[in-house]
């Protein structure tokens, strides 16, 4: 099975902006979209893409948080953040009013690689891993590539709602409790549908989740011999290679010259042949 | 027109904010961010002679106003930073100065051999204190001895300016200081990170995957604040002052305690703009205090009672 050769943007240039505000809505169980004023952002951004967001007034909080970009809307010329308030950082983030203007770093990383001739974009999202598939899915709208959403998470309440998705690709839900959707894993759901379907030459997983998602989604693309292409998290101090934090361990180095790729400036989409899956 | 420059032994900077090594890159990642030509000085990140892959992750944490790292120096070697990084580097008009490191003496002398043939760089920082790199069983700058003969034998090959970065992890690093100063440095850098270490109450496991690291940030300008003191004290050769630095009241702190120039390091994971932003505040301030020079600041701390 040949490598895809992953979408870089080295010479977009990366940009410091103050970004004011538009809206900021809950729009599942302490999850957020927090929309921005950024013309040159929303024209440029490619899905995978990322930025850094400086959180304001929180002088004890050291770096910048890392964001997927959700959604960019080249007509209004905003781009959209998904968060989850689960820490220090983004608890403050979610009480930003309207009108408050962030600092932002952006765009950074690559992103994932759509080719004109999939028969279908397999995506499987786990939880807040939906976020880089709201600004895929225009692109593979526009580009009129079939796509089909897996999308899980642990119970209804942090379900982010699915009119964004549904015109755009068929969607199917799973949820840990069984409150939504079919009980069980997303992964679950995978299986079955890949075992009805042909054409694995054509297809390709895009795939973004918690690690044991990862973990499972990697083996059942071995298993049914199919690509796939994955955005992972890491920790990173800065988000534009300076740090060196942000290492992913390659599975097939060159030992002792090079052994990680950087998440941050080789990725954040890999393919997911070439890493190990790490905590 | 204030004259912002400072002198470092034989090189003049244009002023006193240098970029730390292993928190600029190689300068290029900053090119679209901020005009790295207002810079007083970029220092690389750390080449050694043979390519190094860096540590396996987890390997930065990050804390209150301070963070972990333990990296490992992963660089490409310096064969082909001179064939993929040095272009850039030599495209700017700013002082390029190359941080090296070795995992014997005749490691920094055999890379800064090869550099010497090479233009576009202004000088040498010697890290011999890089906390997170085990092989070689040696810590050149924990050992006054070692630390005398690593300068002597790379000053013997180096024609350009060099610096040596202490590591404040001794007992006395005026001692160490002292033993560069006597062989030959131009000039010393302190602090470089101090070591630490986080733990994981749920799993019980350490944060970095090599157990400890080097601890940097906001936090530990005190602790550099009285190492660089104690420095220029004992020391005749100036002092470039390094730890935690990120506001323009940090650097006047350094400076005013003799430090003859500063070097920002973890602002510019969260802050790139910080640099270039702090020469412009301390023009200002210059202006606003109505000194003619920059240079009429520097080590004019009031130690009377």
């Amino acid at each position: 099975m040949a490598v895809i050769p992953l979408n870089t943007h080295d010479h977009q240039p990366i940009r410091l902006c103050r970004s004011e505000i538009v809206s900021i809505t809950e729009i599942a169980w302490e999850t957020f979209v927090l929309r921005l004023k950024e013309p040159a952002l929303s024209q440029n951004a490619h899905p995978g893409q990322f930025v850094e967001i400086r959180v304001p007034r929180c002088a004890d909080i050291l770096w910048r948080r890392p964001f997927s970009i959700h959604d960019a809307d080249g007509e209004a010329e905003t781009i959209d953040i998904l968060f989850h308030a689960v820490g220090r950082g983004t608890e403050a983030l979610k009480h930003l009013q309207v009108g408050d203007v962030l600092d932002l770093l952006g765009p950074l990383g690559n992103s994932f690689h759509i080719d004109d001739h999939l028969t279908e974009a397999i995506i499987v999202a786990g939880g807040l891993g939906i976020a880089p598939f709201k600004l895929f899915l225009r692109k593979t709208r526009q580009r009129n590539v079939p796509t089909t959403l897996f999308y899980g998470v642990g119970k209804k309440e942090q379900l982010c709602r699915l009119d964004d998705f549904q015109p755009s690709a068929q969607v199917r839900v799973s949820s840990v409790d069984g409150s939504v959707g079919s009980r069980g894993m997303v992964t679950d759901l995978l299986i079955e549908h890949l075992r009805t379907v042909p054409d694995m030459e054509r297809k390709c997983l895009f795939v973004c989740g918690p690690t044991p998602m990862l973990r499972k989604v990697q083996e059942i693309a071995a298993q049914f011999q199919i690509k796939a292409q994955v955005s992972v998290e890491t920790i990173m101090a800065c988000g534009f290679g300076v740090c060196v934090g942000c290492a992913v361990p390659m599975r097939f180095p060159d030992p002792g010259k090079k052994e990680y790729f950087l998440a941050c400036k080789e990725g954040p989409v890999f393919n997911m042949e070439e890493i190990i899956i790490h905590d | 027109m204030i004259d912002m420059s400072v002198k470092i032994g034989p090189l003049r900077l244009q002023n006193p904010i240098m970029t730390a090594s292993g928190t600029f890159g190689y300068a290029e990642e900053f090119k679209d961010i901020i005009p790295l030509n207002q810079l007083g000085a970029v220092i690389t990140k750390t080449v050694t002679v043979e390519p190094r892959p860096g540590n396996p992750p987890r390997r930065i944490v990050e804390l209150n106003n301070g963070m972990l790292n333990s990296i490992g120096l992963p660089n490409v070697g310096v064969e082909q930073f001179i064939i993929e990084k040095l272009y850039f580097l030599q495209s700017l008009k700013t002082t390029v100065i190359v941080n090296v490191a070795g995992k014997t003496g005749d490691g920094f002398v055999e890379c800064v051999r090869r550099l010497e043939d090479v233009d576009g760089i202004a000088g040498y920082e010697l890290n011999y204190s890089c906390p997170n790199v085990k092989e070689g069983g040696l810590s050149f700058s924990s050992n006054a001895a070692t630390a005398a003969q690593v300068t002597r034998a790379v000053r013997r090959v180096a024609k350009r300016p060099l610096i040596v970065k202490l590591t404040p992890n001794v007992t006395s690093i005026s001692e160490i200081g002292l033993a560069c100063q006597e062989n030959g440095a131009d000039a010393v850098s302190a602090i470089n990170t101090l070591v630490g270490m986080a733990v994981n109450v749920k799993t019980r496991r350490p944060k970095l995957a090599t157990i400890t690291g080097g601890y940097s940030g906001p936090a530990i300008k005190p602790i550099a604040l009285a190492k660089v003191y104690e420095l220029v004290s004992k020391l005749t050769i100036p002092v470039i002052a390094i730890g935690g630095i990120a506001t323009v009241e940090d650097v006047l702190e350094f400076l005013i305690t003799g430090a003859s120039a500063v070097q920002l390091g973890t602002v510019n994971f969260y802050d790139p703009g910080a640099s270039v932003r702090i020469i412009d505040e301390l023009h200002a301030y210059c202006i606003q205090h109505q000194l003619g020079s920059l240079s009429e600041i520097i080590a004019t701390l009031n130690i009377s009672r």
